[in-house]
């Protein structure tokens, strides 16, 4: 069971804003949702390990896109740099 | 009739479509490449063969949206693996096909774009989350369509809306290109009106691919070439636990009889059971909704998307683009992984999850030691009404029962239609052990040539 303030801390974490009315309406279905998982609790298996090895390829330089094509959807642009929020 | 006028004829019935199985119509394009397969440019295995891609599928220099406001001015500058095969091929791309948002849905309405419609029902869904796939091939909007299928998102659609989709073998397609949902479980694949032009086109998107590190490289076999070979002696597996409850009588008779028609083509038919597909459900829920909260953590406003014009710190300005980028149910699938992957929770969801898998995988492999297909209904009913489940997202989720299991076992499936209630199509799923798509199209074949489901057969 969880409750209004979990579900503010799961938003938190993953960076999704939610008013008063999302968190109500999240948190009843999220419970619903989380209960019917429950069935899971009974599982009891050894996980095989079905490694198969990092998949390596030789270091090549091969054509990339260009500044202006990599730029081309930012929603801001600065001097040919992406434009962030502040960070301090 | 030359390309350019078939193109012509299909763009018109794209206009006066009410299906909105479209998010993208590429008038200029579509017209350019069919002139260019007129004049002969291109001798490819579809020269002038109008293909409709779903807009989860990058293609470059056309918008792709992935039917989120997220992307909705998104121009990829990058053309996916299989468009670049596609476009080798002299194929005529008309457009980018209506989709549930992050491909999340069985039901193609989740869309920002509004939701798609079945074009045997206009008040019925489609199926997802490939909907408008489905719909524009069945409508004649399209010759032919990509989907990609994460849980059942190629075979739902091409379930209710009648005609033939494959969700292959996981690995056998590349993923380069490919908006990622559930990156461990998704392929991307063919969906045709007739059992030969889906192999076709899965000829043509098969393959290596050094882009995707999860891409077999094994040689692609001819599917076209057996598609004819005789079934006598073929052991099919009809597994009781995807015939449960909630499964319409109409649907599981409909299933049953098909079997029998291919015992009468020399099949045998045995009844077996594979226990642990009752953890299937949650599994795929948990495992695909962590993975999406992972693959669209990227979502932030900055190289590309929706961006908030405002000036915050960077947690707020974020979580403000997110907020008003999403749409409901991509923020429910988030919340759930971002829990499921938490502190403390990891271990009751993730891993167990993890389990499940690999006792879902192990019933798969036993089945496939005595068996060399499994025949089940796709989906446990037929197109269900628009707004019918909408408002209720567990039991949106478990119409997808019977499809996630394949997914789970990294096997291949194709659904073919198998008989009708009312005006509305029912499909099975044919399903292999990995890398048997010859034996799935030939099985496929010789059933849609031996019986009158399939609509669109002479």
């Amino acid at each position: 069971m969880i409750i209004k303030n979990d579900v503010e801390y799961i938003a938190r974490l993953a960076c999704i804003e939610l008013d008063d009315e999302d968190l109500q309406e999240f948190t009843i279905q999220l419970n619903t949702i989380l209960e019917y998982f429950e069935e899971l609790d009974d599982v009891e298996a050894e996980l095989t390990n079905e490694e198969e090895g990092n998949v390596l390829r030789a270091d090549n330089i091969t054509p990339s896109l260009s500044q202006q094509e990599a730029l081309s959807n930012a929603p801001r642009v600065d001097s040919g740099y992406f434009r962030g929020p502040r960070i301090l | 009739m030359s390309h350019r006028e078939r193109i012509e004829r299909a763009l018109e019935i794209i206009e006066r479509s009410d299906l909105n199985a479209f998010i993208t119509v590429d008038h200029e394009g579509a017209r350019r490449q069919a002139e260019e397969a007129d004049a002969g440019k291109i001798d490819g295995e579809l020269a002038g063969v109008a293909v409709a891609i779903k807009d989860a599928i990058s293609t470059k220099g056309l918008r792709t949206t992935c039917a989120s406001k997220m992307l909705e001015h998104y121009v990829p500058p990058y053309d996916a693996f299989v468009i670049r095969r596609l476009r080798a091929e002299g194929a005529v791309l008309i457009g980018k096909t209506n989709m549930d948002e992050f491909s999340m849905g069985a039901s193609t309405e989740t869309s920002f774009f509004g939701p798609c419609k079945n074009p045997w029902d206009i008040n019925r869904v489609p199926g997802g989350s490939s909907g408008g796939s489905a719909a524009s091939v069945a409508a004649y909007e399209a010759d032919l369509a990509l989907g990609s299928d994460t849980g059942g998102s190629i075979r739902c659609p091409a379930s209710f809306c009648g005609v033939v989709g494959l969700k292959p073998t996981y690995g056998r397609v590349s993923r380069s290109g490919l908006i990622s949902y559930g990156n461990s479980l998704e392929q991307i694949g063919p969906i045709a009106r007739k059992v030969k032009e889906c192999a076709t086109l899965f000829e043509v998107i098969a393959g290596h691919d050094p882009a995707d590190s999860t891409s077999l490289n094994q040689p692609v076999p001819r599917y076209v070439k057996s598609l004819a070979d005789d079934i006598t002696g073929l052991k099919i597996g009809v597994p009781i636990d995807f015939f449960g409850e909630g499964v319409d009588p109409a649907v599981e008779n409909a299933t049953r009889d098909a079997i029998d028609v291919l015992v009468d083509l020399g099949a045998q038919a045995l009844e077996i059971s594979m226990p642990s597909l009752k953890y299937a459900l949650s599994a795929y829920y948990v495992q695909a909704m962590s993975e999406a909260s992972s693959n669209l953590a990227r979502y932030c406003g900055i190289v590309y998307g929706h961006r908030v014009q405002k000036d915050h710190d960077w947690h707020r300005t974020f979580s403000e683009d997110r907020a008003s980028g999403f749409g409901r149910e991509v923020k429910r699938r988030v919340l759930l992984g971002t829990y499921a992957l938490s502190a403390g929770y990891y271990d009751k969801y993730y891993l167990k999850a993890l389990k499940a898998r690999t006792l879902i995988m192990a019933d798969f492999q036993r089945a496939f030691q005595q068996h060399d297909v499994l025949i089940a209904p796709t989906m446990p009913h037929v197109a269900f009404k628009l707004g019918e489940k909408i408002e209720d997202p567990l039991a949106l989720y478990k119409v997808d029962i019977n499809t996630v299991p394949v997914n789970l076992a990294n096997v291949p499936a194709l659904s073919i239609p198998c008989g009708e209630k009312g005006r509305l199509p029912i499909g099975m799923q044919i399903i292999g052990d990995q890398l048997k798509e010859t034996l799935l199209f030939n099985v496929a074949w010789q059933f849609e040539h031996n019986t009158k489901f399939n609509k669109y057969a002479e």
